[in-house]
């Protein structure tokens, strides 16, 4: 469902409770007008009846016959009102009541034709007056009281039902408004994530969408997105390959060109002067062809290893091993360069999942980019450590070497770029984020020229449970 | 009769080493350099007659040597190696009055015969 549907149920629920509300407030107050119709109706026949008892006592003190004619007459007058009010106080005391009110007014209207008529005052007849007029006023007073007790009633029960249905509608909308607003903030929660990875650069989509609501489209519309931008990547990275592998051609082509003329002049050399050159210089010429073709051979090798990037064979590997392994194979290195070297290792790093060669390879290759970088009696730096989010393993080389111009730094990653010359290939590098890329991890460079270089590489900490889940 | 002096610039050592030992055979007095600064610098020195040199080297290239040679010294001919050849070198080489030009992997008796006509037109 919906959230807009969600709350306009919700909402709709509510209205019809307050409808409910304001109609029984108004039947209740329709209901009290009436019970005071009533009271007063109960009131009036009181006042009359209390007039004729009245006029009872003005009989039997001063024997003032006028009195049972004015009894007469309002006994007359109230008969004639109470048919006036009938229904009304039908609805209020029920027919049978009403009967009965009548036939007490019958018996007392009895009662004072007998005393006119046989002029009959003594005590019997007295008391069977007294005794009418005392049923007539029972009756009103009972009324009178029984309907005071039913609009307290209606009154009560109004405000019940007003407190009551102020907790409803309060309750609902807090229990609506909390479960829309928890759905929205998980979706929310859940979109975050889900954006926060595309900008990583991971783009993942969110499997299983459990709402058909408004976030569930907003959720299909991420994942969407999500797969054009890791279609369009791919298209991008193909590209790029394509790109390269021009470039790489190109750079092989002329990479090869040089050590192939040598070949060629040595041949050329060789058939001109082959009488004159003793045994040692013949086979001196062929050192060289040899020599060349070595040359060649790398060249080849690395475009290879360029080209064709093995997977990385990831084993739990302590990284501080490979560090030193490579820092030994560099050592004779470093002392022909009469270069100074300071080791600094973290000895508490935990074990990484890496291909030990493929780094060791990269870190043999930076120190030896760092060794080449540097004139006699320079300095180098190796570091191990956890990065500061203490998901990464950093490992640093810094070099005290003549540093690298920074519009030049753009480009050390590029296949076939070098700032060696002839020397070198402009592939260690490349094959170097190639390896560390394939890793998961960075390589990042800082450099200053004149100062030096700061080589980092990042290898993520993850167990491998963790990374087969996250395929 | 004096030795003619043929100068050979090229960052690759066995280029100019085999250039040396073959060209000596012909007779000529070579020197080679494997980067033009000191190569320009000896040419302030002494009067060379055929100045070959390679076209891609770190510091000075192949082209400036040519400009230079050509402003500077008139009386010597620049010939010119290259790995990368295309039609935009060889113009510019043209334009700034090259001798020859010839494409790695280079053929010495080529450059021997080209030596030999650079020499006899002058």
């Amino acid at each position: 469902m919906k959230i807009e549907h969600r709350i306009t149920i919700s909402n709709i629920f509510n209205f019809i409770l307050i409808i409910i509300i304001i109609v029984t407030a108004f039947q209740n107050l329709n209901l009290v007008l009436t019970k005071l119709r009533f009271i007063e109706i109960a009131d009036d026949l009181n006042t009359s009846f209390l007039e004729m008892r009245l006029d009872e006592k003005n009989f039997f003190l001063y024997k003032d016959k006028t009195a049972l004619f004015d009894i007469q007459y309002k006994v007359d007058e109230t008969i004639h009102s109470i048919d006036t009010v009938k229904n009304d106080i039908v609805k209020a005391v029920g027919e049978n009541n009403l009967d009965q009110l009548n036939l007490d007014l019958q018996d007392y209207v009895k009662v004072i034709n007998e005393i006119q008529l046989h002029s009959n005052y003594d005590t019997e007849s007295a008391t069977k007056l007294r005794e009418a007029g005392r049923k007539l006023r029972e009756f009103s007073n009972t009324i009178r009281s029984l309907e005071r007790k039913r609009v307290n009633g209606i009154i009560l029960n109004s405000k019940r039902i007003l407190l009551h249905s102020s907790w409803i509608i309060l309750i609902s909308a807090l229990i609506v408004g909390h479960l829309i607003s928890r759905k929205i903030l998980n979706s929310m929660r859940a979109i975050e994530n889900l954006a926060l990875s595309i900008s990583e650069g991971n783009f993942k989509t969110i499997e299983h969408i459990k709402t058909k609501d408004e976030c569930g489209s907003v959720i299909k519309a991420l994942n969407f997105m999500s797969e054009e931008l890791k279609n369009r990547e791919e298209q991008l990275i193909q590209s790029k390959k394509l790109a390269s592998i021009g470039v790489i051609t190109a750079g092989v082509a002329h990479e090869l060109t040089n050590p192939v003329n040598n070949i060629s002049m040595l041949a050329q050399t060789y058939i001109e002067l082959y009488d004159k050159l003793s045994r040692e210089d013949r086979i001196e010429f062929m050192n060289k062809v040899e020599g060349e073709t070595d040359r060649m051979k790398e060249i080849v090798k690395n475009f290879l290893d360029f080209s064709k990037p093995k997977e990385p064979l990831l084993k739990e590997v302590d990284i501080n091993v490979v560090v030193k392994k490579a820092f030994k194979l560099m050592q004779n290195m470093l002392y022909i360069s009469n270069i100074e070297s300071k080791l600094d290792i973290d000895d508490t790093l935990p074990k990484i999942y890496i291909d030990e060669n493929q780094i060791l390879q990269v870190i043999v290759n930076l120190i030896t980019n760092a060794v080449q970088a540097m004139q006699k009696n320079g300095k180098i730096f190796i570091e191990s450590k956890l990065s500061k989010d203490k998901k990464y393993i950093e490992i640093s080389i810094a070099d005290t070497g003549k540093g690298i111009q920074p519009e030049l730094l753009p480009h050390i990653f590029d296949p076939f770029f070098s700032t060696k010359g002839e020397g070198g290939t402009g592939l260690g590098l490349s094959v170097s984020h190639g390896i560390i890329k394939s890793h998961k991890g960075n390589i990042t460079v800082d450099s200053k020229v004149g100062a030096g270089t700061i080589f980092t590489i990042a290898l993520p900490i993850y167990n491998k449970e963790k990374e087969e889940e996250n395929g | 009769m004096d030795k003619h002096k043929i100068m050979v610039i090229d960052d690759e050592k066995i280029v100019c080493d085999m250039a040396k030992l073959s060209l000596e055979q012909e007779g000529y007095e070579v020197e080679t350099f494997l980067n033009a600064e000191p190569a320009l610098a000896k040419l302030k020195e002494e009067k060379f007659d055929v100045v070959v040199t390679d076209y891609k080297m770190k510091g000075i290239d192949g082209m400036d040597v040519l400009k230079t040679v050509r402003t500077s010294y008139p009386e010597t001919k620049v010939i010119m190696i290259t790995a990368f050849a295309n039609l935009e070198t060889a113009i510019e080489a043209l334009r700034a009055d090259v001798h020859d030009f010839f494409p790695k992997p280079v053929k010495i008796k080529e450059l021997k015969a080209s030596i030999e006509r650079a020499l006899g037109a002058k």
